[in-house]
């Protein structure tokens, strides 16, 4: 009897392991993709929602999304890739771009032909995510500019027509009409608020004609006449009480600001007009043409969604990544992300706020193609917040703008060995 | 009685040497403690000391997390003494930690002394309340307190307009914005030392009191004669705690402040965190850190000798 229990246990013990086996092979085509993302607002889900379709038609695809708070992402994706662990799929920005170029998957490797897939893509944007060897990295997503969002709802109580005195203002113009405005609205208490971020800071340094970086990009230059007029501007409107001082010396947030309506006007990114879509209700707000000092210019950059050299599932990284970035996808995305398409061929019909992308494309078009090589460069992104700190100690009184350029030419320097 | 470990004389036991030699390799006086004390061994020496070689090594290197490390001996050190971000975020850590241990040493000791006999009516509610803030994350109080204390957005600002008056640049002034930042720290932890506080009180022997007042001692003669002689070990245990986390603050004032305005509030390990993953210099950063390890290290060594002494009481 002991040896017929013992026989069935065996037999048991063996069907159960041929059926683990047999599990085990029919799951064997099961990927899961880790897919590292940051928010500007809700753009998760509507990644999610977008390809949503590509994931019915490819039920072994799973995705494991990792959203990690925008300022501490870089270190994270750094430590990962550091760590011999990057994400299958992630979510970057043209800063971040230029920080992990080397260690993204070129998309060379994965199609057929590669100048056919550039060229569906907005120039500014191939030239993002292009590496030093001219391969392309990452597949742009969405494209991203500076401008101005205004509080429409005050400029219309001063009686201004911000549509007609935007059309072509100087700086110096602005900041009498912006004097008018502020005065006729008790509530109001300043003229602009601008982020704390150099990127945002530059979109004034570019329009008082300044640069990061000399012509050929071999060394910082931030010591020249534009750059130091921007920053001493920058303070005088601070000083002025045109700009809260609580943004740059406290680190208040802009936009909470604007939506407040302490503020007339934000200078900010273009994700902020879905922001602004889905938060501000108790006045009207519009994208205005920024005023010129030199010129006119913004500042151009995107999102992307790129792979890495050393992700496990690589194949099935990329495919996703190419369904993401087709024309009816994209078109998809940009729409329901308030965002500006990446791809030539899209042609999106936002909800609202039409007008508002208009004015952002028109700055882009306008912007010197520079600065998208400056924003793009791996060494001036490792000095940005010195920058940062010594604009900071310029608008304290600390040090005077000469010495701030100076400061900064000597550290970055060092970068550029 | 050959062989016995023990000679009674006057009933105190009395250990000979061949006792020790008997005990030698008594596998539960010898092998068995260091066996238990095995894991924390291991885990210490995978955890602090190897990562602290590691950084060592590191300090004497130049190297970007996507780079190949090179040696370049104490390149980073003397770099350091000539770096005059780095001198000002030392001197912020210094006022900064000088301010909040002191502060909070005070502070936590008037909480325990207030709170520590369970005579008032409500004492555990008040212990609860003042200990609830050091169980919340600092960067959640960090959100909170900008809430707060913003300068345009903030709630007392806000108040202060509405009543007439004008807003108070809580942290976008320097002075202002450093005194912010140790008021929150205070705020944040002494509930936590007053805890261990309460602990040391509650273990001094109330007959020690009783004596006194029958001698008449005066309360502060009490406070300075029993109370704080023998509660200096528990108070070295608070200075050194206190002190420690103070070197390391670094979510709360990265929250709160960024390190600003400028570099008012940056202490040194929000440099660290910048040089290494914003500036990509993992060398740098690393002999940065080495150097704040020395200053923790020197600063308990000498809390230690000033305060460590045994006290015994008749």
């Amino acid at each position: 009897m002991k040896k017929i229990l013992g026989i069935l246990l065996i037999l048991v013990l063996v069907s159960t392991t041929v059926f683990a086996a047999g599990t085990k092979e029919e799951t064997g085509k099961d990927v899961t993709l880790s897919v590292l993302w940051f928010n500007d607002a809700n753009e998760d889900e509507v990644f999610l929602n977008t390809i949503d379709d590509y994931l019915q038609a490819n039920p072994h695809v799973k995705l494991d999304m990792q959203i990690v708070a925008y300022n501490e992402f870089d270190q994270k994706l750094k430590l990962m890739i550091s760590g011999g662990n990057p994400p299958d799929v992630a979510r970057i920005t043209t800063n971040t771009l230029s920080v992990v170029v080397d260690s993204l998957e070129p998309i060379d490797n994965h199609v057929a032909d590669i100048e056919a897939v550039k060229a569906q893509f907005l120039p500014s944007m191939v030239a993002f995510a292009s590496n030093p060897k001219g391969e392309f990295i990452a597949y742009p997503t969405e494209a991203t500019a500076n401008g101005m969002l205004i509080n429409k709802t005050a400029y219309d109580k001063a009686g201004i027509d911000v549509d007609e005195v935007s059309k072509d203002w100087t700086w110096s113009e602005w900041e009498s009409v912006v004097k008018k405005v502020v005065a006729a609205n008790p509530e109001m208490k300043y003229g602009l608020s601008v982020d704390f971020t150099p990127h945002r800071f530059s979109t004034l340094m570019y329009q008082f004609g300044g640069h990061f970086l000399n012509e050929d990009q071999s060394n910082i230059e931030f010591d020249n006449p534009g750059t130091i007029a921007a920053i001493k501007w920058f303070k005088h409107v601070h000083d002025a009480g045109l700009v809260p001082k609580s943004v740059w010396l406290g680190s208040e947030n802009p936009a909470e600001l604007f939506q407040a309506g302490l503020v007339a006007g934000h200078i900010g990114g273009s994700w902020n007009i879905n922001t602004y879509n889905k938060n501000v209700a108790d006045f009207e707000w519009k994208a205005v043409r920024m005023p010129k000092a030199e010129i006119n210019s913004s500042v151009p950059g995107g999102k992307f969604i790129a792979s890495f050299k050393g992700s496990k599932n690589q194949e099935e990284a990329f495919k996703l990544m190419e369904a993401f970035a087709d024309k009816t996808h994209n078109e998809m995305y940009s729409r329901d992300t308030f965002n500006i398409p990446s791809r030539v061929d899209a042609q999106v019909s936002y909800p609202s706020n039409s007008n508002d992308f208009e004015v952002f494309l028109e700055e882009l078009k306008v912007t010197p193609a520079f600065t998208a090589n400056e924003w793009k460069n791996t060494n001036l992104s490792k000095v940005t917040t010195y920058i940062r700190e010594q604009i900071v100690e310029v608008l304290l009184g600390n040090i005077t703008a000469e010495e701030a350029v100076a400061n900064v030419d000597k550290k970055g320097a060092t970068y550029f060995k | 009685m050959r062989g016995s470990t023990i000679v009674s004389t006057d009933r105190q036991p009395v250990y000979h040497n061949h006792m020790k030699r008997h005990t030698k390799g008594n596998f539960h006086q010898t092998a068995a403690p260091l066996l238990f004390l095995l894991p924390n061994i291991l885990i210490f020496g995978l955890f602090i000391i190897v990562p602290a070689i590691q950084g060592l090594r590191m300090s004497l290197t130049e190297w970007g997390v996507f780079t190949t490390p090179r040696f370049i001996g104490f390149a980073n050190f003397v770099e350091l003494a000539q770096d005059a971000v780095f001198w000002k975020t030392f001197s912020n850590t210094i006022v900064y930690s000088l301010f909040t241990v002191s502060l909070i040493m005070v502070y936590a000791l008037a909480l325990a002394l207030l709170l520590y006999k369970n005579t008032i009516k409500g004492e555990k509610i008040f212990r609860s309340l003042f200990y609830i803030p050091s169980l919340l994350s600092m960067i959640t109080v960090g959100i909170a307190w900008r809430f707060i204390l913003g300068d345009e957005m903030g709630i007392i600002n806000y108040l202060l307009r509405r009543f007439g008056g004008s807003g108070i640049p809580w942290l976008t002034d320097s002075n202002l914005a450093m005194i912010s930042i140790i008021g929150v720290s205070i705020w944040a932890q002494a509930g936590y030392y007053m805890v261990i506080l309460i602990a040391g009180l509650q273990a001094i022997p109330i007959e020690l009191y009783e004596a006194a007042t029958i001698d008449g001692a005066s309360r502060t003669k009490t406070f300075t004669a029993i109370t704080i002689p023998l509660l200096r070990s528990t108070l070295l245990v608070v200075m050194v705690l206190s002190t420690i986390a103070s070197f390391k603050a670094y979510e709360l004032i990265s929250v709160m402040t960024k390190g600003g305005p400028g570099y008012a509030t940056k202490l040194i390990v929000q440099q660290v965190y910048q040089v290494a993953f914003l500036e990509d210099r993992m060398g740098y950063a690393s002999a940065m850190s080495i150097v704040l390890m020395l200053i923790i290290s020197i600063f308990t060594l000498v809390q230690f000798k000033f305060s460590g002494r045994e006290q015994g009481y008749e």
